[in-house]
């Protein structure tokens, strides 16, 4: 009580002023129409963009969520792709819907381990034997191809990267699809070398490249990247190409397993032909 | 003492009723603009005694305003920029105090302090009440500049008016 009384002997004029103040602005803004309309918009204006840096915080928890469901669609979309398809259509003019055959589907996986900066990386899936994951199954990003399953455990998959010194893909070029086949040097993470492209195909730089399909591994027509750099080598009869990967492997987060149905269709004939 | 009071109180009620029946009506500007209003009430703050106590010139400066608020129809907007006006008059008297100090039974008027003091102190305390009242009445900084406009044009009328009271009245107390 006493400490009350000295409060109000030190600051009674102030509390005074306080309270006329805060009646007056109470007043203010229960009475006149302006400056309630200015008051409610700021402290709209102030509660609105709280609830946005929440709304934000919130998205950031639900993101995890939200990336697992469009991995969902994502995966429904590209196996609805005719480049997922096979056609059993003999006659071009008749091809109707029943004569396409799912050829590829799509396993959504995460991955749980990367590396860019040896001369032979791999790369660690969380989906594996379990989940429908194979060895020779290709892998894809959004932003185009990742690499080649090498072994698989329960829960899990070992990918051979692009960047990887025994990487092999069929790749073409540009408009008239001369291929070749990309291969790593070991150098730099976002370069591969495309070979075997004979010489008089019309190459330049800044033509695209994408999958070929010949290796089964992955669709046709995903691109891979750009050419950065041409050159023919003096006496041979190929160019040694540059490209530039279009992928980051170095920032790699969500890829798909692709999945050839009719792989071992594939290998049948292979079989047959060493025998 | 009763008679002091009775002035004050009749100052009171007279700086009201002229406020709210006459001076509300001179108010002017262009292109449908408002650009200054005559507010001579503070006055009634402005003359209060030396000795009245802080929060005595707080209350009654709040009831002032109210009067006026309930004249003009903007309930508790005079109110408030008389309450920090009569708030203010502290600090404003102690940083004009004259080297022998005040007189405390004076009121500060120019007939006890002299005319240069007084238009001082007057001009100041008006400057305060209408820069608070206009920046009240925008209620955003957004309007800053709208609200310098208004209280140097609304200072020039009103110190006029206060001028020529006090000319007329010389009040002593």
């Amino acid at each position: 009580m006493r400490g009350l009384y000295q409060l109000f002997a030190a600051y009674g004029n102030f509390l005074l002023f306080l309270a006329l103040e805060g009646l007056s602005l109470v007043l203010l803004l229960q009475y006149n129409y302006r400056q309630q309309a200015i008051y409610d918009h700021s402290l709209l204006l102030l509660s609105s963009s709280a609830e946005r840096q929440v709304d934000q915080l919130g998205d950031y928890i639900n993101l995890r969520d939200e990336v697992l469901k469009l991995q969902g669609e994502n995966q429904q979309l590209k196996q609805a792709l005719e480049s997922a398809k096979f056609s059993n259509a003999v006659q071009q003019d008749t091809v109707s819907n029943d004569s396409l055959e799912q050829l590829y589907t799509y396993i959504p996986a995460n991955v749980i381990g990367n590396s860019i900066n040896n001369t032979i990386n791999y790369i660690r899936l969380d989906r594996g034997r379990k989940h429908g994951v194979a060895p020779n199954m290709g892998v894809i990003s959004a932003d185009g191809i990742v690499g080649v399953v090498r072994a698989v455990s329960e829960h899990y998959a070992s990918v051979m990267s692009l960047l990887h010194r025994q990487t092999r893909i069929k790749a073409a070029v540009g408009s008239d699809g001369y291929f070749g086949t990309l291969r790593w040097t070991g150098k730099d993470p976002q370069y591969m070398q495309l070979e075997a492209i004979p010489k008089h195909a019309p190459v330049e730089v800044g033509d695209t490249v994408y999958t070929s399909g010949y290796s089964q591994l992955f669709p046709e027509g995903i691109m891979v990247g750009t050419v950065s750099e041409v050159k023919p080598p003096p006496g041979r009869n190929f160019y040694a190409i540059q490209v530039k990967l279009r992928n980051d492997l170095g920032k790699l987060r969500y890829v798909y397993v692709v999945n050839n149905l009719m792989r071992e269709e594939h290998e049948e004939l292979d079989e047959t032909i060493n025998e | 003492m009763n008679s002091a009071v009775g002035i004050h109180i009749f100052r009171f009620v007279a700086l009201l009723l002229l406020q709210g029946l006459i001076l509300k009506r001179i108010s002017a500007g262009w292109m449908g603009y408002v650009y200054f209003d005559v507010l001579l009430y503070p006055l009634f703050i402005i003359l209060l005694p030396l000795r009245t106590p802080r929060s005595l010139v707080m209350i009654s400066a709040f009831l002032l305003g109210l009067g006026v608020d309930l004249f003009y129809g903007t309930i508790g907007l005079h109110a408030a920029a008389s309450v920090f006006t009569a708030y203010l008059r502290a600090f404003v008297l102690s940083q004009l105090e004259p080297r022998e100090g005040y007189n405390v039974d004076f009121s500060p008027t120019k007939a006890q302090l002299g005319a240069p003091w007084f238009f001082r102190y007057a001009s100041i305390m008006l400057g305060i009440h209408l820069f608070a009242y206009f920046s009240i009445d925008a209620f955003s900084p957004v309007f800053f500049a709208d609200i310098v406009v208004k209280t140097l044009y609304s200072f020039l009328f009103s110190m006029f008016f206060i001028i020529i009271m006090v000319l007329i009245f010389n009040p002593r107390q």
